[in-house]
């Protein structure tokens, strides 16, 4: 994780995480022992957070997997096989949130693509860069909850926007109403809400970026889409795959605030995404071993991203 | 924009209508939420002619926000308390200390940070149930801990890694042992990345709504997100009071960021992995 370094590169020695330093090395043995308490110390240190994550992150996932192979209500807790997945990918509901996973998918490079050329900008000094960037990270920070309550304010028939059609002769449009429409108009606002967060990161990444090189691609006359086509992109490989990644994993995880206040899943199941339909068959249709299995497919999208962020992990570490 | 400065100020004419699309939600928020009903039923754009405090007690008061706020930050000071603890302590031990089984463990909790909550909440919630912690304060917070602690152990570990050997060796050489170690150094000298990381903590916790539905469903248990979802039935008809009501929600947020701005952004390009 680049990043990492690049933030805290002031305080940070380029030491690798994963391989800790140890202590008391280097020293005879002779001269300083170790007591047995202090052997200890480590584990001491490390148990509770141990403890928390297999207890309440790791033992779930396991008992989520077998749950998804069982029964809900009169057959709970007996062995039903693949049936729960059989029902998962017959429901048409699921589908559409299936189909609603690869439109995120496809738009993936939007907001990849929006961050990153606003950041480019921010970088190369455009007048105002410190406001702009101050301003694009505020929504990052606000509750999805909150963003959902404003944006039904925003987008009601009688709202701002529909106002601003109305200015320039435009029909009003039923942003949230209109099946078709609904979820573009739900990864919209997500868009509008996260781009900030992305922002940031690729401000990190420029950070890293040899000047030298940007100076000297200048003073050959390079013009400014030339400079980010030839030098910044190639110089940014690492930190734009990792917002892919990470963007991804922000519109499959992080947008049930949007979908439980401004949408609720419709109209017509429209806009249902995997975690919305998880949450509605654990908490309103008491059908908790279909949505285990729903999330059995859920994290199987996920690990293929994770594997894919590990991946780039070690190819960045194995290339400093 | 050396030798293109007209060009930069042509880019930055887009960019300021974007930065304005970027506040203008919050504005048009405030606004409305100053409007009497009445005003606001017959022109719900003019900048408000009156500051109408009415809306904002009356969502804290009859709307219950005054609960829920309190609620919120019981539990984010507790949860956030208890992951820079852990997460600290964890970090150093990953990142200073050789130990049998350390490797194993970092990669164990790196596993962890890839597990959204969505794959494991019916799991979770039957668990949490089991151990009659459903609906309690202890829970919840117990449920925030375990979602952000393998994220606050990785960049407690990374920032750990990054204080030099040669410290740690000369306060062994004093006499320390690891937890003095870690009392006297790794506290002191961790501050900024506690700092950061609480802030971004605080703010993960203080705006989640799907674990807090999830774990305390009676309505006095609300926090103040979930307390947010329940406005609008509530005002459907009364919309400057619904706009108080948000506005209350958002802004501890928004001064927040006012004064961290800077850690929040260490903090997320530090990590970038949200949960």
């Amino acid at each position: 994780m680049q990043s990492v370094r690049s933030a805290w590169a002031g305080r940070t020695d380029g030491t690798a995480v994963t391989s800790p330093r140890p202590l008391g090395e280097g020293q005879p043995a002779s001269r300083r022992k170790r007591p047995g308490a202090d052997r200890l110390a480590p584990y001491v240190l490390i148990a509770p957070a141990v403890l928390i994550i297999v207890v309440l992150r790791l033992w779930p996932l396991v008992l989520g997997v077998n749950f998804s192979f069982t029964g809900d209500g009169d057959r709970n807790g007996t062995p039903v096989g693949v049936s729960n997945y059989l029902e998962l990918f017959r429901d048409p509901v699921f589908r559409i949130a299936l189909r609603n996973v690869g439109l995120l998918v496809l738009l993936l490079p939007v907001a990849v693509a929006i961050p990153g050329l606003l950041a480019t900008f921010i970088f190369l000094r455009v007048p105002g860069h410190r406001l702009f960037r101050s301003v694009y990270f505020f929504p990052a920070v606000l509750s999805p909850v909150i963003i959902g309550a404003i944006f039904n304010l925003l987008l009601s028939a009688d709202g701002p926007l529909n106002a601003l059609l109305g200015a320039v002769g435009l029909e009003p449009v039923d942003w949230l109403g209109e099946p078709k429409l609904a979820i573009f108009t739900v990864v919209a606002v997500h868009i509008w809400a996260t781009f900030g967060m992305a922002l940031v990161v690729f401000l990190a990444g420029f950070a890293t970026l040899d000047t030298t090189l940007l100076d000297a691609a200048r003073s050959d006359g390079a013009s400014t889409p030339q400079v980010i086509w030839h030098v910044i992109i190639p110089g940014l490989s690492r930190t734009i795959q990792f917002v892919f990644v990470t963007t991804m994993i922000g519109m499959l995880t992080s947008m049930f605030g949007l979908l439980f206040v401004m949408t609720a899943g419709g109209p017509g199941g429209s806009t249902y995404l995997p975690e919305y339909y998880i949450w509605i068959q654990q908490g309103q249709m008491n059908r908790p071993a279909l949505a285990s299995a729903a999330s059995t497919v859920l994290f199987l999208v996920m690990l293929v991203v994770g594997l894919a962020q590990v991946g780039l992990l070690r190819r960045s570490l194995r290339e400093d | 924009m050396r030798g293109t400065r007209w060009s930069g100020w042509l880019i930055a004419v887009p960019m300021t209508a974007l930065a304005f699309a970027t506040i203008y939600p919050m504005l048009f928020t405030t606004n409305v939420a100053m409007k009497t009903q009445r005003d606001y039923i017959i022109d719900r754009f003019s900048l408000s002619r009156s500051l109408q405090w009415d809306n904002l007690a009356g969502a804290w008061t009859t709307g219950g926000l005054a609960r829920y706020f309190v609620n919120s930050l019981v539990v984010v000071a507790a949860a956030v308390a208890m992951l820079l603890l852990l997460g600290s302590m964890a970090g150093f031990a990953l990142s200073h200390v050789r130990f049998r089984g350390s490797r194993a463990l970092f990669l164990g909790i790196l596993a962890a940070l890839f597990i959204p909550f969505q794959v494991i909440m019916v799991p979770l919630a039957r668990t949490m149930a089991d151990s009659a912690l459903i609906d309690t304060y202890p829970g919840l917070v117990l449920a925030y801990v375990a979602q952000f602690l393998p994220f606050t152990i990785y960049l407690m570990a990374s920032y750990y890694s990054g204080i030099p050997k040669e410290i740690v060796d000369a306060a062994r050489i004093d006499g320390n042992n690891l937890y003095g170690v870690y009392r006297r150094i790794m506290i002191p000298l961790g501050t900024p990345a506690l700092l950061s990381i609480g802030i971004l903590d605080a703010l993960f916790c203080w705006n989640d709504v799907l674990i807090a539905l999830l774990m305390m469903p009676s309505a006095e248990h609300r926090t103040l997100m979930v307390g947010v979802t329940t406005l609008r039935g509530q005002y459907s008809n009364d919309i400057p009071t619904f706009a108080a009501g948000v506005l209350i929600a958002a802004v501890p947020v928004l001064v927040v960021y006012l004064i961290f701005q800077r850690q929040i952004a260490e903090a997320v390009t530090a990590g970038s992995t949200k949960g």
